[in-house]
């Protein structure tokens, strides 16, 4: 990546990039080049803290972030007063329902945003729409992302943050605690006896997870055995034939509080698995479970404590 | 001034009215003094000329021509095809870049800026040209419709299957993309559709003669020295490339090369110099409104544009079938 900015640096410097200028062949190509890298770059992206503070000059810059689980985050670290516009969903904690809204997961509202003139803008990779991030970027906002694809992920971006935000200690306190409670959790179960589960993400069609997703570590920090963790997909549909031919123990079906009304699979038809004959189906907050913030380790702990009650 | 020149010349009034109008609405606040001094390049603080020079101008343009341009590929196909059903989007564009925009969602989803208009540009070319392979190996160039729709199908079954194994946010941006948006067009874009738009105008207006031939029929025409087949492939791959490019930017927008020709047959007249003209200040105006109400119904949102156009569509096609069946009856 610094390969990259180094490459958009040099193409800058030997351009002085003046549209005018972009008439003759060499430097049209050198423009391509740039816009290519340019776009690249910016699409990868995640700036050195350093770097990214010396950008902001601010010890408490005013932010727009741009998922749910972001917002958590900033509160978490005492940064939630410095939001000044999020996107929807954002519901956790309370005050945040009172956050401006400036677009969705599908589009964002760039008049809003730059209306608003955030210091910086933090982002989720996979789930905010990369074209508006890419016109923001060309726009000049300071951008950074968030990816948590595993608990030690949201321990990391917690601190980084809070490093940003102003409140690096706080940050680094809360880092310190949840990797510690994590291990807890992980050496407390790590040599319990295996059980078979079936995760069930949504109803109709009937969807599980698989290696790949994020709810397959929980499982595999609890000691439960997914049936279906090598198939492809990390999401994928089952038939509820495969479903019969495993010995599921558990069956975990998730709620979640924007979707109490949805129904769930009617297991209840299905007397010959063990779980279903025995009635172990637990019902967690899926609001807490999927969201990766430091709230999914107390579901995280709560879950292992139901499965090794089946266990 | 004849009858024709009056309901022209107020369209056009109505079109550069519109387009006005689309500029002073959105998201943030700008009155009308502010914009206009501002388009005369003296605006009052850079984020007034951020949001108006690199977001809402470059929007309203697009919008514009992308309007003009799905209205005049309509427009030509369906008088070389003789058929009122005929759309872009019926020749397997469609499907053809978003299996294109599946392909870029789930290789490299992290370049998307230029992958994905790209890779939406070649499926769609490659759909229309595999389309025309098929209707010319079938030797039937006057099914290119249904060939259109087989292809289609294909294409689409193709992009459901990768989309299921992928990753689910490439499902989620493949869908939403799919329901078409201006929110992501950039001043290039303008240049862009412009160019190739003005291209396929000269070329139907030097053709236009020809053209109005076929409305005769195959054989009228080819009597009249017109070379059928060529002139059908020809148009086609004008209204190909440009509603390619258009979809590559702006996603899937159904509905606008369907209607439009339609009402303007109404109004205009059909031989293809007054229809054209129609369908580009009506398809125009048209898409302009149907942006502004995409961007400016929700408070917090906005509303794909695909929605909006195939729902006023849906309607408008039900209206014309209650006419028809009335006419029917009357006579």
């Amino acid at each position: 990546m610094k390969l990259l900015y180094v490459l958009q640096i040099i193409i800058i410097q030997t351009t002085r990039l003046k549209m005018p200028q972009i008439g003759k062949p060499v430097l049209r190509l050198k423009f391509c080049l740039y816009f290519l890298f340019f776009n690249i770059a910016i699409a990868h992206a995640q700036p050195s803290t350093q770097a990214m503070l010396t950008k902001l000059n601010k010890s408490k810059p005013t932010i727009i972030a741009l998922s749910p689980h972001i917002v958590e985050m900033l509160f978490d670290i005492g940064a939630g007063e410095q939001i000044i516009g999020t996107t929807e969903f954002s519901d956790h904690p309370e005050q945040a329902k009172d956050i401006p809204r400036i677009g969705n997961y599908i589009r964002l509202q760039l008049e809003r945003i730059i209306e608003l003139q955030p210091d910086l803008i933090i982002a989720w990779k996979s789930g905010t729409p990369s074209d508006d991030l890419a016109r923001l970027t060309t726009l000049g906002f300071n951008i950074v992302y968030s990816q948590p694809n595993t608990f030690e992920d949201i321990a990391s971006e917690i601190e980084y943050f809070a490093q940003l935000t102003g409140h690096s200690e706080k940050g680094k306190d809360l880092s310190s605690k949840f990797i510690a409670d994590l291990n807890v959790i992980k050496t407390k179960y790590s040599t319990k006896p295996e059980i078979t589960v079936f995760y069930e993400l949504w109803s109709r069609p009937l969807t599980t997870i698989a290696k790949g997703s994020w709810p397959q570590q929980h499982l595999d920090i609890c000691r439960a055995n997914n049936p279906f963790k090598d198939v492809n997909s990390p999401y994928p549909q089952v038939n509820i034939e495969h479903v019969l031919q495993q010995p599921i123990a558990l069956i975990i079906q998730p709620v979640s509080f924007n979707q109490k009304n949805r129904e769930g699979f009617n297991w209840q038809d299905w007397l010959t698995i063990p779980a279903v004959k025995n009635n172990q189906i637990i019902k967690p907050d899926a609001d807490a479970l999927h969201r990766m913030t430091l709230r999914s380790l107390g579901e995280l702990e709560k879950l292992c404590e139901e499965i090794d009650l089946v266990r | 001034m004849s009858k024709f020149s009056v309901k022209i010349f107020l369209l056009a009034i109505l079109c550069l009215a519109s387009t006005f109008a689309a500029l002073t609405i959105g998201p943030a606040s700008i009155s009308t003094q502010e914009l206009v001094s501002c388009l005369m390049g003296v605006c009052q603080n850079t984020v007034t000329e951020m949001v108006v020079w690199q977001v809402r101008l470059p929007r309203v343009l697009v919008g514009l021509v992308t309007g003009i341009g799905l209205a005049c590929a309509g427009t030509i196909l369906q008088n070389i095809t003789r058929n009122p059903l005929a759309d872009p989007y019926l020749f397997g564009i469609v499907s053809g870049a978003a299996l294109g925009a599946t392909v870029a969602n789930i290789t490299v989803a992290n370049q998307l800026t230029i992958a994905l208009p790209l890779a939406a540009f070649v499926g769609a070319l490659s759909s229309v040209i595999l389309v025309v392979v098929i209707a010319k190996a079938l030797q039937r160039m006057e099914q290119l419709l249904l060939t259109g729709i087989a292809v289609s199908f294909m294409f689409h079954s193709i992009t459901q299957f990768l989309l299921y194994l992928g990753d689910p946010f490439a499902t989620n941006r493949v869908i939403f993309w799919l329901m078409g948006s201006l929110a992501r067009v950039e001043m290039s874009n303008f240049y862009v559709i412009s160019t190739i738009l003005l291209f396929a105008l000269v070329i139907i207006f030097a053709l236009h003669r020809q053209i109005d031939a076929l409305l005769l029929g195959d054989e009228s025409a080819a009597s009249l020295g017109v070379n059928v087949d060529k002139l059908r492939l020809a148009m086609l791959a004008i209204c190909a490339a440009l509603t390619a490019t258009i979809v590559a930017y702006c996603g899937g927008i159904g509905f606008v090369g369907l209607m439009v020709p339609h009402i303007v047959r109404q109004v205009i007249g059909v031989t293809t110099v007054p229809l054209i003209i129609g369908s580009a200040l009506i398809g125009g105006t048209f898409l302009l409104w149907v942006d502004v109400i995409a961007r400016s119904a929700l408070d917090s949102a906005e509303i794909p544009i695909g929605i909006i156009t195939s729902a006023f569509g849906s309607i408008f096609f039900l209206l014309i079938m209650y006419r028809t069946r009335n006419n029917q009856e009357a006579r």
